[in-house]
């Protein structure tokens, strides 16, 4: 007997009885309809949580402490304390280049760098006709300029700094930001007056946007050291030379929007120079040149992020970073989605009972049509095949009904708000969003619903699967029907 | 010639309650190929049990039955399975139609099991049919077709596949005796144009009377086992075709009068038409 004929066969006898199939595949459907919503907001949450950490930081990026100051992310992520010492020498471990290189030869790091920011140092950088115009040298950061497009930036204008690369005598190496020129105050207004700062997005009253004080890609900037001595001033200057200037990345910190990026080796050489300059003036903090209070790692992808953090943390110091917070999450929604995955589950439990009812009362209605079946030579295989065929079929279409609602009740959610306006409702939308968000779904208008194709094509197989295992027991029970009972049946 | 059907000590006993009931009692009987067979016996003799052993549809509780060389009384149910389908066909007195499906498509059933394909097992059922004097009533649901009707798609259904042996229960047990000896003189050409060797179970004598050997069962054994002599057997179908011609010929006759009587008030043509038929008949 042919496959296709079986199936026809089956398909002819679901159509027989379509009520009660009817029946049957919306219990399958409504199953299947509520695995998929559930999942959907899983994945949604899920995904929503991801945008929410990546806004937030570099996903696949460390920071590692030195054991001296611990700094906390300004975004308000906790720092993993790691064991205050290793090694067989119980000395602590230090943070210096040699540590660096270590990091580096790690499986899955890409890049590493120290991040030094210069608040330590008393110095400005200046521009301008007389210098007029100064920032502080704390806006200054220190990095590895090799290490700067592995880590991911990007090159707005212009070049990378080369560690090796001669820019003549007394001149610095800079890379600067979109709003570095921000940096700017005009010395020659008072600090009361507004008109000695401007900010980023500031208008004249025209609406027109002000420009900065200093065009930072043309102008002649000159950092100066000064040892903060105002009855013996001494100071010490170097030009600076803008080799290129970055695009801004939030993710990786603000400094990207408005620093002055200097190499490693340049702030190194301003550290000792300060120290030369200021003597018992200059503070230990900031000074140290042997050792780095941050270091950043960057990992090749977000699942080595962990592995990675546990080796650094091994290795005694204190590390951070958004994988912490993004296991917290997940395993949150997990939770959560168990618990939904159960209901849904003891929903297609249901229609499975449904599926082995319809099938067994399709079993004794047909009894007398299995034994001419069994009489006239089908085979007992074969009759037990046509069964499973049946109820798979039940399966199968239940399936895809539940996976076409839980389309459109997923295009309904995430389209609530929208659909509400249209249909003129107020403030409808709300109820929906409350739900969600006591469910811990932080609302930010990402959608509340996502249902990618593997989900329908996995409810599709599993609703199948529900309806071939709910159909093994009434199709066991078909092929036991005695032939001559049958065909005496009435 | 080695017979086709043979059974060896048959004996099955049914437990009703707490009961023993013996239904058939060391049995021994063999037919031979092609032959037209008829087991009567009064209702509760154990003929229907005696076919049902010899179909390999119930286990004896003790002898064999062979079919050609095969102990069917040995095989399991899925050996039996294939065994029906290869070599065997099956008319029953309840027609057993699946009513959702055309005549053509209940003929065509033990050939899709086979594994023909659809339109070649439809052909076939629908040539089968034809000349089962069916042609009209291809794609008619059993529902939609007279008692006779359903038994001749019942019939072209045994003989579709040209088995070796069919087994017929009381397949005029729901009909008229007309249309008994209607579908009975059917049956008995087809075996014999294919050679198809034919058990049937009844318990009208003036059937059973036209078969090769009518064993006759009493009791649950075999009363007697006779094979009456050809120039025998061929009076008694000649008589049996005559009969129904007769009756055809009558019936038509009324109906035609019938009508006539409908159309035209005077009918002397139709008086006419109906002693020549008598004539024709005597």
């Amino acid at each position: 007997m042919k496959i296709f004929d079986l199936i026809a066969l089956s398909a002819r006898n679901l159509s027989r009885r379509k009520g009660r199939t009817a029946l049957t595949v919306i219990g399958v459907a409504v199953g299947t309809c509520l695995i998929i919503v559930m999942i959907s907001f899983g994945i949604a949450m899920n995904q929503a949580n991801e945008a929410m950490l990546a806004s937030w930081g570099d996903l696949t990026q460390i920071q590692v402490y030195g054991n001296g100051t611990v700094y906390y992310s300004g975004s308000g992520g906790s720092v993993a304390v790691g064991s205050a010492a290793v090694g067989g020498d119980d000395q602590p471990a230090v943070l210096n280049d040699e540590m660096i290189a270590t990091f580096t030869k790690m499986d899955h790091v890409v890049a590493a760098t120290p991040f030094y920011q210069a608040y330590s140092l008393n110095g400005t950088i200046t521009a301008g006709r007389g210098d007029r115009y100064s920032s502080s040298l704390g806006n200054a950061v220190g990095v590895y300029a090799s290490a700067m497009e592995p880590m991911g930036f990007t090159l707005a204008s212009g070049d990378w700094m080369t560690d090796t690369g001669s820019y003549g005598r007394d001149v610095i190496p800079v890379m600067v930001c979109e709003q570095t020129g921000y940096n700017f105050e005009d010395t020659r207004k008072s600090y009361n007056s507004s008109k000695r700062y401007r900010w980023y997005g500031q208008t004249d009253a025209a609406g027109n946007l002000l420009e900065p004080f200093v065009d930072v890609n043309k102008e002649d900037m000159t950092l100066t050291l000064s040892n903060g001595d105002a009855e013996n001033p001494k100071t010490k200057s170097w030009k600076l030379k803008v080799v290129g200037s970055i695009n801004p990345d939030t993710a990786k910190g603000w400094w990207t929007q408005s620093s002055f990026i200097l190499r490693i080796q340049d702030v190194k050489m301003l550290q000792e120079e300060y120290k030369d300059l200021a003597g018992s003036n200059a503070s230990p903090y900031g000074t140290d040149t042997t050792s780095y209070d941050q270091v950043y790692v960057k990992v090749d992808d977000m699942d080595n992020v962990e592995e990675v953090d546990q080796a650094i943390q091994d290795l005694g110091f204190s590390t951070y970073s958004m994988t912490q917070q993004r296991e917290a999450m997940q395993k949150q929604v997990s939770q959560l989605m168990l618990i939904l995955g159960c209901l849904a589950a003891f929903s297609l439990l249901v229609a499975a009972l449904n599926i082995i009812n319809t099938m067994t009362m399709a079993i004794y209605e047909r009894t007398r049509e299995i034994g001419i079946m069994k009489v006239l030579g089908c085979a007992l295989g074969k009759i037990r095949l046509m069964f499973l065929i049946e109820s798979g079929f039940i399966g199968l279409i239940g399936g895809v009904t539940g996976s076409v609602v839980s389309l459109l009740i997923s295009f309904v959610l995430n389209n609530l708000t929208l659909i509400m306006a249209v249909l003129g409702g107020s403030g409808g939308g709300g109820g929906i969003s409350d739900m969600m968000s006591m469910m811990g779904y932080y609302g930010t208008g990402s959608a509340v619903s996502v249902v990618p194709p593997w989900l329908v094509l996995l409810a599709l197989a599993f609703a199948t699967l529900i309806g071939l295992v709910a159909g093994i027991l009434p199709a066991a029970r078909a092929t036991k029907i005695s032939a001559l009972e049958a065909i005496r049946h009435e | 010639m080695a017979p086709i059907i043979r059974t060896e000590g048959l004996r099955k006993v049914y437990a009703v309650g707490k009961e023993r009931v013996v239904a058939l009692d060391n049995v021994d009987i063999s037919v031979e190929k092609g032959e037209f067979c008829c087991i009567v016996g009064q209702s509760g003799s154990g003929k229907s049990t005696l076919l049902n052993q010899l179909a390999g549809l119930e286990k004896p509780t003790r002898g064999k039955v062979f079919i050609g060389r095969h102990e069917i009384s040995a095989m399991t149910e899925n050996e039996l399975a294939a065994f029906r389908q290869a070599h065997l066909g099956f008319i029953f007195q309840s027609y057993n139609l699946l009513p959702s499906m055309t005549a053509a498509e209940n003929v065509a059933l033990p050939l899709m099991f086979k594994g023909m394909g659809r339109r070649e097992r439809l052909a076939l059922a629908k040539k089968e049919l034809k000349s089962m004097g069916l042609a009209s009533r291809v794609n008619h649901l059993p529902t939609e077709m007279s008692g006779g009707q359903q038994q001749r798609v019942g019939i072209a259904r045994a003989f579709v596949s040209r088995p070796k042996v069919i087994f017929a229960d009381e397949p005029t047990g729901n009909l008229d005796s007309k249309t008994s000896r209607q579908v009975l003189l059917r049956m008995l050409e087809m075996s014999k144009k294919d050679q198809i060797t034919f058990v049937m179970v009844t318990h009208e004598p003036s059937l059973a009377a036209c078969a090769d050997r009518i064993i006759t069962i009493l009791d649950g054994r075999v009363q007697s086992d006779v094979v009456p002599p050809e120039e025998e057997r061929l009076r008694r179908r000649q008589a049996l075709a005559d009969e129904l011609a007769r009756d055809e010929a009558e019936e038509a006759a009324r109906a035609e009068q019938e009508n006539a009587g409908s159309e035209a008030p005077d009918a002397p043509a139709a008086r006419q038409t109906t002693s020549a038929a008598d004539a024709a008949a005597k």
